[in-house]
């Protein structure tokens, strides 16, 4: 009997851990993530903690997102219901014709856009000046990066208040309120105009490869500019001269200028751009989520441009907006080399220049006939515009050979736009003779002859051609008092569409949240 | 606790083995005996003698002698289908003889109830056993299709005939809006255990754990049931060999009722020239075939059953199919007076799997009919895509090309090891320590032709490799105590367990390949990797379990029966503050014909049972501030890694809790004739965990997974199982009968509002899990979850006909003036309501088994009813005049030539799929063996999945419990969408023998 108790020992001796706290241990065990126990802790990984403030940034022009929202609403972009294709429950026939409703995808996309980019900057805020607490980093040191911080949350607040106007305001990440409550439009004006004056001034002035894509001085001038350019939309006061110094304070730095080649701020590489104010530093490989040649080309033209995916066939511009073009105006169909501008239009062919496209579902009424062909003239909005009706975003190249993910950098502030703040700011006070020459001057690069006058109308319309499809252009009909009016399938809308809704299921999820007027 | 600790328990185990071997010269009691019929003295053949209390046991010869090592104070229990079973003490004596008396009830049945058995009739929860005998014939490459149909409750559906397919089941409907709905399954013991280490022809037993009282054993993991798998094992006696094959031949036996081409051209097509039928380009009659050859025996110390099964399996669409090599064996070694029992049992599978690619069912569809499978040689595109025809369109592909030109293939390697040792303390207590590790490892190989216009010309061959492992270790050590107290007896067990899961696996893609001789295998050849642009990704993470467990089963003179258990389970993927939680079950039963003398009643068995059972949420680390690669950040001059969270913490995430009541009957009526049970459920679950939408500010993310608060999943439903036999002479009958009814409903009682709603609005994750799809319908709810309601429920515009132009006609379900749509193209919300629900109201089943002599002959009718489907292929093919005339059209039952309307999601593509089909017919012949060197030779020959009734229009109207658009991440709250990806429905019929030695 003794030698069998050695085994009941060696038996229980498998239950003895059972004492040992190791046994109840729940911790668990990160492979192939990083939590705030182990990062950030060196230099590089401080460098890579902030980069999540920036790479926010890389949502802005995915389809369904901010972007999809500001242009299919203005009168420079569309997506009609091709038979079939696009229809997607109407949302983009609703946004073109300002009939959106609080459920729109887009709508919700730009809002949660916005609100992720606030929240890692609130974050690294926090960071930051529990850094500068635990005595681990200098307050001057640290003043840098919470300022630049606080200047692009001021860029993301801006959107919003532009966007939806009416929006809750946070500026913590481990002790916001759960529920925010709306602040109206005025007081979010306010807010971005206290944060910019605080911070701004903290920021360098540099223009180097060291501050290309980040916020500088400039950036926060560019966000100013835009700011009060539009203040009178914004709080129901204008405020020109603001407007004008912080476009000043950009044009006479010395450090930006107009390209001497319109079409260098849009291509594969231009980066090197004196334009670029503030970029989204797009690349195919590091950078992605600027997927245009998906979102605007045909089927068909994965073969004039090699694309290493098919593209979608949605989002084309109105026939009015490509007619306001002179015809000798090289952002229209672009240099011969180009062999585009900021629209694609007409016949088009494989990458060889010569074998047409071909497009077997070509439908039958379509007056081309099979070979792909983008016409400014659409048919119709819905149901049966053609599949090949509509001319194509054509302003950022299209490198032969391209993925889905462009890498073009997308210039958010450019200096030619800023240029036309200043013009406009300088006409709104009276001052036309400063404003036509800078509207010259832009009009000078593209070929075309200088005005000899210039009304508000003239101005409108000059910033819609320099700056087709680069996001203002909602902003801008509003400001000039066209956005309730009509153009391209676009019924007169109610002044209640200048905000869009705030997203019903944000209202569901927050009950301190205000649905804006009228929807 | 951390990898060296477990470490430490192998090491521990091993001694332990090592240990049992240096004891094991020691000798037991040898007790022999004879078991025959009481009725007529004639000796069983293959009666089961076990010893109470152990695993010891033996089969009797064909002389009905017996023997085997036993205690002198061990009491033999005594079994034999068909007769009733026997405990004999063997009180000191060499010669045990034992006579049964003939029983014709099922309760005597063993069934497994998790860390114990017990017979049929001490049951008090609801659990459903099926033997190897009743298992479904024929063609059976998973061994859950093994029970498809048999079990009342269990919902076991794979549409379509993909032979690398998995089953989707479902036990009482849904269990849990986010967390996991399929069953724990449980291997020899293993909770958590892949199905694919098991072939279906080494399987003794399949036992369902329905209710929460049955299942809370298994505490957090049983919420949506347990199905406990016991493989076959060796007993004493003279060795066996047995080998089965099969042959089958598989055949398409459902498609999409596509236009001719002669019809395609009528609606407008464009003509090409050809006659091209698709379908039948790709598909073909499969031939499969399985062998198994199983060898088992031992003698009172050892018994062993070694097998090794090899299915080489087609599917019909070309090139698709498997070829699987899985080997077991189970051991088992006694020692010390019979005192220590260790079993080990190694099972390893292997399996090269063609997997295809199901877009080639949606093009074989919808392709122009009049197109030719080949180009025109004289094209100026005949080169391009190694000669297919091809024609540049949006999501337009020749499907021939698509499967022939392109790989899609896997290795999947199985490995389950477990040894266990049981040690008798005392009299009527033991010691178990059991340990298990399995490894899986999943090398897939995917490769797209340079010429493949599909997906590969515009990457110049495009080509990845994805590695998946998973590594599942658990230690177990349990206390068993029996002990019979004169009328009376207790079984009770209590243990500990540690369960650690561990994830890791690479990916890499790339294209731009010098040449296509490489296939998958060389992916350094890729010239994306030189440019950076291909690219490379891997992962690793576990989860730990840690377990408390105790039962305890009471047994008052075969009459009053109580049991209880209760299970503290920690898991490491919820907050530092609710890892841990108690899951209690109490049940009792009482047989009341042993109280009162009831006319023609043999049994009746009145049981109730209350169970918690938990569920775990999907991943690991949900509840921590995580940060992973969010982008690259361009600085100074170059790109660094970003890192930011990954997702919302919820430091609060805690257990799903299900709270189930079970009541049922049991009989056995009619001189055992008639039997069956009766069960009524009703379950809550709470503290749903789902990914809840949240307020955009003050969170980063859209949505947290977190619990729901204000509202709870109700499920309740009846089953019934119904037998009966019938014999007379050389003739017997034995019909079974199933039924099982479900009722799932969100309910929100008591919450404010009845807004509660999910998928309202345009989340992201909204387009890819409940619309119709592309093209143009990504933005169309078609399946919505709304409060009150029955989960399933489909959302929509009712339709009501065409009008003169041709256009779809919708209900002004609001008295508005806009009927549906409005002149802009808006659909009216107020228009759109309930208009279907893909779960059924009631499942049936129905066996019937016939023998006369050595005869058999048996078939299985299974159906579902109550359930509607949404026919894809009708939304999108069925308008002449609103579909891309390249496509083909649907020509269903629906059909309206003059239907010119671009494809809308209503009420039009709502159909009732309630069917019946004829699953299996097996007829089978046992030649006579007496005086051979044969123990059995038997001939079969089985069909399954005959015919199908049904008003349904598609091609497969099982039950979709899931919707598979995603294939990856099949979404369960958005049942009854039926697909265009769906593989073919198939008919299968098997030629068979298994012989015997």
């Amino acid at each position: 009997m003794r030698r069998y108790s050695i085994v009941a020992i060696l038996l229980f001796g498998l239950f003895v851990p059972l004492a040992n706290q190791s046994c109840t241990n729940l911790d668990e065990e990160l492979f192939t993530e990083l939590t705030s126990d182990n990062f950030p802790q060196t230099d590089d990984e401080f460098i890579s903690a902030l980069g999540a403030a920036y790479t926010s940034l890389y949502g802005l022009m995915n389809h369904n997102a901010l972007f999809s929202a500001m242009e299919v609403s203005s009168d420079e972009a569309m997506i009609p219901q091709r038979g079939a294709d696009w229809f997607d429950g109407g949302q983009w026939l609703r946004m073109h014709r300002h009939e959106m409703n609080p459920n729109e995808e887009s709508i919700l996309g730009g809002w949660n856009f916005c609100y992720n980019g606030i929240s890692n900057c609130n974050r690294l805020v926090e960071l930051f000046e529990g850094l500068v607490e635990s005595g681990q980093v200098s307050a001057s040191e640290a003043a840098g990066f919470i300022g630049e911080l606080k200047t692009l949350r001021a860029l993301f607040y801006y959107w919003l208040l532009d966007v939806y106007g009416n929006v809750p305001i946070v500026t913590s990440f481990s002790s916001a309120d759960a529920q925010p409550a709306t602040v109206l439009r005025g007081e979010v004006f306010n807010f971005i105009v206290s944060e910019l004056e605080a911070n701004v001034p903290n920021l360098t002035r540099e223009r180097n490869g060291q501050t290309y894509a980040r916020v500088n001085y400039y950036v926060g001038k560019a966000i100013e500019a835009k700011l009060y350019l539009n203040a009178e939309v914004y709080t129901g006061t204008a405020q020109w001269a603001k407007a004008a110094a912080a476009a000043d304070e950009i044009i006479n730095s010395g450090l930006y200028s107009l390209e001497g080649n319109y079409f260098d701020n849009f291509s594969t590489e231009n980066a090197g751009s004196s334009e670029n104010i503030f970029v989204v530093p797009y690349d195919q490989v590091f950078a992605q989520g600027f997927n245009l040649p998906q979102m605007t080309l045909h089927y068909g033209s994965q073969f004039t441009f090699d694309l290493q995916q098919q593209p979608w066939n949605g989002y084309c511009s109105l026939q009015e907006f490509y007619n306001a073009y002179e015809a000798n105006d090289i952002r229209r169909d672009g240099p011969v080399s180009r062999g585009y501008g900021n629209f694609i239009s007409g016949p088009q062919f494989e990458s060889d220049g010569s074998s047409p496209v071909i497009d077997p579902s070509a439908e039958a009424n379509d007056p081309d006939g099979a070979q792909l062909n983008f016409t400014p003239a659409i048919n119709e909005h819905f149901p049966n515009c053609l599949r090949q009706a509509g001319v194509r975003m054509g302003k950022f190249e299209f490198a032969i050979g391209a993925t889905p993910n462009l890498d073009n950098d997308f210039p958010i502030f450019r200096y030619a736009d800023i240029m036309l703040v200043k013009a406009e700011a300088a006409l709104r006070q009276g001052n036309t003779g400063d404003a036509l020459a800078l509207v010259n001057q832009v009009r000078a690069r593209a070929g075309v002859a200088d005005l000899g006058a210039l009304t508000a109308d003239d101005l409108l319309a000059e910033r819609g051609r320099e700056m087709f499809y680069e996001g203002w252009r909602r902003q801008d009909l509003i400001r000039f008092g066209k956005w309730t009016g009509t153009w391209d399938f676009k019924p007169a809308s109610s002044p209640n569409t200048i905000l869009m809704p705030i997203p019903a299921n944000q209202l569901n999820a927050n009950p301190n949240l205000t649905q804006n007027a009228g929807y | 606790m951390s990898i060296k600790h477990s470490v430490t328990y192998l090491q521990r185990f091993l001694l332990l083995v090592l240990g049992v071997i240096a004891f094991g010269s020691l000798q037991a009691q040898t007790v022999t005996g004879t078991v025959t019929s009481s009725q007529d003295g004639s000796a069983l053949v293959g009666a089961t003698v076990l010893v109470k209390g152990t695993t010891t046991g033996a089969f009797t010869d064909e002389n009905g002698k017996f023997s085997l090592n036993a205690a002198s104070d061990a009491t033999l229990i005594v079994s034999y289908v068909g007769y009733e079973r026997i405990e004999v003490p063997v009180n000191g004596q060499s010669t045990v003889n034992v006579a049964l008396a003939s029983s014709e009830s099922t309760l005597d049945e063993v069934v497994v109830t998790g860390y114990s058995t017990q017979r049929a009739k001490e049951v008090t929860s609801s659990i459903t056993s099926v033997k190897a005998e009743n298992f479904n014939q024929g063609n059976q490459n998973d061994p859950i299709g093994l029970v498809q149909g048999k079990v009342p409750g269990l919902q076991i559906s794979r549409p379509g005939g993909d032979p690398n397919g998995a089953f989707t089941l479902r036990l009482r409907g849904l269990s849990s809006l986010g967390a996991n709905q399929e069953p724990l399954v449980i291997i020899d013991g293993v909770p958590g255990a892949n199905l694919q280490t098991v072939d279906p022809n080494d399987i003794q037993s399949v036992d369902v754990l329905k209710d929460g009282s049955a299942a809370a054993i298994y505490g957090a993991r049983a919420s949506a049931g347990v199905i406990i798998i016991t493989t076959k094992k060796g007993l004493p006696g003279r060795a066996t060999m047995n080998y089965s094959g099969f042959v089958a031949v598989e055949s398409v036996a459902g498609v999409p009722s596509m236009a001719t081409p002669a019809e395609f051209v009528q609606y407008g097509g464009p003509d090409l020239g050809s006659e091209t039928d698709w379908i039948d380009e790709i598909t073909d009659n499969a031939i499969s075939q399985t062998h198994n050859l199983s060898l088992s025996g031992g003698n009172a110390q050892t018994t062993y059953r070694a097998s090794v099964n090899y299915r080489d399996q087609e599917g019909v669409a070309i090139n698709t199919g498997f070829q699987q090599l899985n080997a077991r064996l189970n051991l088992q070694q006694r020692a010390i007076n019979d005192r220590l029992t260790i079993d080990m049992n190694i099972s390893t599978t292997n399996r090269n799997s063609q997997f295809g690619f199901n877009e080639a069912f949606r093009y074989a569809s919808t392709y122009n009919p009049t197109a030719p499978t080949a180009q025109d040689p004289n094209s100026p595109i005949f080169t391009n895509y190694d000669g297919y025809f091809q024609q540049i369109n949006f999501d337009y592909y020749n499907p021939l090309a698509i499967l022939e030109q392109n790989i899609n293939e896997g290795n999947l390697k199985r490995l389950l090891v477990t040894g266990r040792a049981n040690f008798k303390l005392v009299d009527g207590l033991s010691v178990d320590a059991f340990y298990s590790q399995q490894r899986t490892n999943e090398l897939f190989g995917q490769y797209y032709d340079k010429q493949s216009y599909w997906v590969g010309a515009d990457r110049n061959g495009l080509a990845s490799r994805t590695d998946n492992e998973s590594f599942n270790e658990l230690f177990e050590g349990t206390l068993k105590y029996a002990k019979t107290f004169g009328k009376a007896s207790l079984d009770a067990v209590g243990g500990y367990a540690w369960q650690e899961i561990t994830f890791e696996g690479f990916r890499a893609e790339g294209g731009n390949f010098l040449t296509d001789a490489f296939t998958y295998n060389n992916l350094g050849a890729s010239k994306d990797f030189l440019d950076g642009i291909g690219s490379v990704s891997s992962y690793k993470n576990n989860s730990l379990l840690i377990s408390f467990f105790a039962n305890a089963s009471l047994n008052i003179d075969d009459t009053y029966f109580l049991r209880a258990s209760v299970r503290r389970d920690g898991s490491s993927r919820f907050g530092a503050n609710y890892q841990w939680g108690i899951f209690p079950a109490v049940s009792g039963g009482v047989t009341l014909s042993n109280l009162f003398d009831l006319p023609a009643v043999n049994i009746l068995k009145l049981r109730a049972g209350y169970g918690i059972t938990g569920a775990l949420p999907g991943e690991s680390y949900l509840s921590l501030l995580r940060f992973s690669q969010q982008g690259s950040f361009f600085y100074d001059g170059g790109f660094v890694p970003a890192f930011g969270p990954s997702r919302n913490a919820n430091p609060d995430l805690r257990w799903e809790r299900k709270g189930e009541f079970n009541i049922g009957l049991d009989f056995e009526l009619l001189d055992y004739s008639l039997f069956g049970s009766i069960d009524y459920y009703n379950r809550v679950t709470s503290d749903l965990l789902f990914n809840i939408p949240v307020p955009v500010p003050p969170n980063q993310a859209p949505n947290t997974w977190g619990n729901i608060e204000d509202a709870v999943l109700k499920n309740s439903g009846v089953e019934v199982l119904l037998g009966y036999k019938f014999k007379r002479g050389d003739f017997s009958w034995s019909p079974t009968f199933n039924f099982a009814s479900y009722s799932i409903l969100l309910d929100t009682t008591g919450v404010t509002g009845s807004d509660f709603t999910f998928f309202r609005g345009g989340q992201s994750f909204f387009d890819f899990s409940t619309s119709p799809g592309a093209p143009g319908l990504n933005s169309d709810p078609s399946v919505i979850v709304l409060a009150g309601q029955p989960i399933g429920s489909f959302w929509g515009l009712t339709y009501t006909g065409v009008d003169e132009n041709g256009q779809v006609t919708y209900l002004d379900l609001d008295g508005d003036g806009i009927a549906g749509v409005d002149a802009a193209g808006n659909v009216d919300d107020e228009d759109q309501s309930v208009i279907g629900n893909g779960v059924p109201d009631f499942s049936l089943g129905l066996q019937n088994q016939f023998k006369i002599g050595n005869l058999d002959f048996s078939f299985f009718f299974r159906g579902d009813f109550g359930h509607e489907m949404v026919n894809h292929y009708r939304i999108f093919y069925e308008s002449p005049g609103g579909s891309r005339s390249v496509d083909n059209i649907l020509i269903s039952d629906f059909f309206n030539p003059d239907l010119k309307s671009t494809p809308l999601f209503s009420s039009n593509y709502v159909e009732n799929a309630s069917y019946v089909s004829l699953d299996n017919a097996s007829i089978g012949y046992n030649f006579p063996m007496k005086g051979s060197a044969f123990t059995n030779l038997r001939l079969y020959v089985t069909g399954q999945n005959l015919f199908y009734i049904t008003n349904y229009s598609g091609f497969d109207p099982n039950v979709r419990w899931a919707d598979t658009v995603d294939p990856f991440n099949p979404n369960p709250l958005a049942p009854g969408l039926d697909r265009r990806n769906t593989y073919f429905r198939t008919r299968t019929f098997t030629i068979g023998v298994n012989v015997g030695l």
